[in-house]
C-alpha cells in the first residue's frame, strides 16, 4: 500500500445541523400545547421537538429561529424544514421559511488500517491532542476549514465540520499524516 | 522628567508621574514634594469629559492582585510542595496561573473553576517537564470531578495556546511501580511477597511495552495497564507462592488502589502471552493456560519481538494475503480442470491470530436493520381480477366530489 495510490474511502454522513428562521414570533406555549412529541424548556426559553420517523431533534425559538439537528442527507433536512415550517402554519402562524443554512455536519470514515496515536500526536504536535486519561481518541483541528476530526486507533475518523465540502478536504489533507502513522509488524 | 520642570522644594529636576489610588500626580523623587494632581477618577480617552469610570472597566483591575487570586496563587505554591515539585516547576505553575487570570471568562468563573484551575496549571507544567503525573491523581488532591477538570483543562490549553507533550509511559511506569509497598518486610506484606524493586521494574517495563506493540495501551488509560503489568511481572519473579495470589489481593497488600478495568486487561495481556506461548516449541506440549503461562514470561519476554512477529500477522497484509489467495485459488482450479486424480488434501497449519485492537476482535454491535427496500413503483399491470378495486362505485364518486368542494371552500376562507 502506497500513500499516493489511489484509495476510494467511505465518507458517510451522519448528522447534520442547520438553522432556518420563519420571520415571525412563535408562540412556544401554544406550540407545545398543540403539538405533539414536543418538551417546552421555559427556563431556557426553547422548545424541544422530536421528530422520530426521520430521526431528529428541533429547537424552536420565539423569535423565530429554528436550529434542526441529524438527518442522514443535507436534502431531507431541506424537505423535512419545509415540513416543519408548514405544519407551524397550521398552529395559525404567518411563517415565511428563509435563511436556511447548514451548519455543521459530522460525517465518518474507515481508514482501510490501524493507526499508532502516540506517534500520530508526536509528529503533529501543533493541531493533534491526545488525552488518553479522557479521551480515546485524538483530537485534530484544521483552522483554515474549521474542521475538528477524531482519529481513533481502529482507523475510524469522525470529521465536523461546517459543510460537506470542507469535510471531504479534511479527509484528504489527514490521509497521508495517517498513513504515515499507520500499524505495521516490523 | 516632564517638561523640564523643577521641584519648587529642593529644586530638583527628578520628577516622577506616579498614579496615588488612580489620581495621577507629578512628584518629585528626592524629597516627595507633590507638584500637581490629577483628576481622582479614571477615564480612558477623553479626560477633558471627566467621565467616571466602573472599578471593573478601569485598569486598576489589572494592576491590583484581586484576593481570589491570591488565594489561587497560593494554592498552587501549596500543591507544589505537597507533590514535592522542583521550585522551577512552582515558578511556571504560577505563571501559567496568572496568564489564565488575566482572561475575562477566568476572572469571572466561579470558584471551583478556579480550584480546579490551580491543578491544570501544575499538571501543564509537570508535562512539559517530562515529570509524570496523572489528572487521577491531581483531582484526587485538589478534590474535584474529573469532568469538570477536563473541560476546564481542554479550555486552558487552548486559551493559553500551549504545547503539552503527551504522558511518557515509561516515567509513569517508574512512578507507579515505586508507590507498591512490596519493597520491604512488612506485617502486613509476608516475606515470600516482598520483590527486588529494579527486577520488577524492568519485568514491568517490558511487559507494558509489550502491551503497547498489542493495542492494549492506545487509546486507553494507562494506569490500568500498568496495574495488569506489575502484578503479573510480580507474580512470575516466584511464581511458586504467588500465582494463589489474586489482583484485587495483590492491590491491598502492595497498599495501592485497584482500578476498575485492571481486570480486563489482566485477561487480554494473557491472552497475548498465550498466543506468544503457542510459537515457543518447547511450550507446545505444555498445554498452557492462562494460570500456567505466568511461569514462562520471562522467556516469553526475552523474546518477544520475534514472537509477536510469528503470533500475530496485520490486518492489512491479511487483506492482501485472501485477495492473493483467492487468485491462487481460481488459478488452481482452472489448472485443474476435470482431473481424474486424487491428490491427498494437505492440512494448512494455523494461521496467526489478527493483530488488531481489542475493540475490533470483539464481534460488532447489530446495526439498526435497514427497511426493506420497497420495490413498488405503481407502473405494474393490474391482472383482471383485481381490476374492479380499483374502480369506484357512484355512491365513492359522489362522496369524493362533496368532499373536493368542501376542501375548496375551506381554502378560500381566510385564515385567523
Amino acid at each position: 500500500m502506497d500513500a499516493d495510490s489511489d484509495v476510494a474511502l467511505d465518507i458517510l454522513i451522519t448528522n447534520v445541523v442547520c438553522v432556518f428562521r420563519t420571520r415571525c414570533h412563535l408562540n412556544l406555549r401554544k406550540i407545545a400545547l398543540e403539538g405533539a412529541n414536543v418538551i417546552y424548556k421555559r427556563d431556557v426559553g426553547f422548545l424541544l421537538t422530536e421528530e422520530r420517523n426521520i430521526y431528529t431533534f428541533i429547537y424552536t425559538y420565539s423569535n423565530g429561529k429554528i436550529v434542526w439537528y441529524m438527518a442522514e442527507r443535507e436534502n431531507s433536512k431541506r424537505v423535512g424544514s419545509r415540513h416543519l415550517n408548514c405544519k407551524i402554519h397550521y398552529k395559525g402562524f404567518q411563517v415565511i421559511f428563509t435563511d436556511f443554512k447548514v451548519v455543521n455536519v459530522l460525517a465518518v470514515c474507515n481508514m482501510p488500517f490501524e493507526i499508532r496515536l502516540p506517534e500520530f500526536t508526536k509528529n503533529n504536535r501543533p493541531h493533534a491532542s491526545y488525552e488518553p486519561e479522557l479521551h480515546p481518541a485524538v483530537c485534530y483541528r484544521i483552522k483554515s476549514l474549521r474542521a475538528t476530526l477524531q482519529i481513533f486507533s481502529t482507523g475510524s475518523i469522525t470529521v465536523t465540520g461546517p459543510n460537506v465540502k470542507a469535510v471531504a478536504t479534511a479527509v484528504e489533507q489527514i490521509y497521508p499524516f495517517v498513513f504515515e502513522s499507520r500499524k505495521e509488524i516490523l | 522628567m516632564p517638561g523640564g520642570r523643577r521641584c519648587p522644594d529642593c529644586d530638583s529636576t527628578e520628577l516622577v508621574e506616579d498614579s496615588h489610588y488612580s489620581q495621577s500626580q507629578l512628584v518629585c523623587s528626592d524629597c516627595g514634594c507633590v507638584i500637581t494632581e490629577g483628576v481622582l477618577t479614571t477615564t480612558f480617552a477623553d479626560e477633558g469629559h471627566l467621565r467616571e469610570v466602573t472599578y471593573s472597566q478601569s485598569t486598576g483591575e489589572n494592576e491590583q492582585v484581586s484576593r481570589s487570586q491570591q488565594r489561587g496563587l497560593r494554592r498552587v505554591r501549596d500543591l507544589c510542595r505537597v507533590l514535592q515539585l522542583p521550585s522551577t516547576f512552582e515558578d511556571t505553575a504560577v505563571a501559567y496561573y496568572q496568564q489564565a487570570y488575566r482572561h475575562s471568562g477566568i476572572r469571572a468563573a466561579r470558584l471551583q473553576k478556579k480550584e480546579v484551575l490551580v491543578g491544570c496549571c501544575v499538571l501543564i507544567t509537570c508535562r512539559q517537564h517530562n515529570w509524570p503525573l496523572t489528572m487521577g491523581t491531581i483531582c484526587t488532591l485538589i478534590y474535584a470531578d474529573l469532568d469538570v477538570f477536563s473541560g476546564t483543562y481542554m479550555q486552558i490549553v487552548k486559551l493559553l495556546g500551549l504545547d503539552v507533550p503527551s504522558l511518557c509511559l515509561a516515567d509513569l511506569v517508574k512512578t507507579y511501580c515505586s508507590s507498591f509497598r512490596l519493597f520491604q518486610a512488612s506485617p502486613s506484606v509476608p516475606a515470600k511477597y516482598v520483590e527486588d524493586k529494579e527486577k520488577m521494574l524492568s519485568r514491568t517495563l517490558q511487559l507494558v511495552e509489550l502491551a503497547n506493540e498489542t493495542w492494549l495501551v492506545t487509546g486507553r488509560h494507562p494506569l490500568p495497564v500498568i496495574t495488569a503489568a506489575t502484578f503479573l511481572a510480580w507474580q512470575s519473579l516466584q511464581p511458586s507462592g504467588r500465582l494463589t495470589c489474586s489482583l484485587a489481593r495483590f492491590c491491598k497488600l502492595a497498599n495501592v488502589d485497584l482500578p476498575y478495568p485492571a481486570t480486563s486487561r489482566l485477561q487480554e495481556l494473557l491472552a497475548v502471552l498465550l498466543q506468544m506461548a503457542e510459537q515457543l516449541a518447547w511450550l507446545q506440549i505444555l498445554k498452557l493456560n492462562k494460570r500456567s503461562v505466568v511461569k514462562h514470561i520471562g522467556d516469553l519476554l526475552q523474546h518477544r519481538h520475534t514472537l509477536v512477529r510469528k503470533a500475530f500477522r496485520d490486518g492489512t497484509a491479511e487483506m492482501e494475503a485472501c485477495e492473493r489467495e483467492v487468485q491462487g485459488q481460481r488459478q488452481g482450479e482452472e489448472e485443474v480442470g476435470d482431473s481424474s486424480l486424487d491428490l491427498p488434501v494437505r492440512k494448512r497449519p494455523a494461521s496467526p491470530a489478527l493483530l488488531l485492537p481489542p475493540c475490533m476482535l470483539k464481534p460488532p454491535k447489530q446495526l439498526r436493520p435497514t427497511p426493506p427496500v420497497c420495490t413498488v413503483t405503481g407502473d405494474e399491470n393490474i391482472s383482471d381480477s383485481e381490476i374492479e378495486q380499483y374502480l369506484r362505485t357512484p355512491e365513492e364518486v359522489r362522496d369524493f366530489q362533496r368532499a373536493q368542494a368542501a376542501g375548496q371552500a375551506a381554502k378560500s376562507l381566510p385564515n385567523p
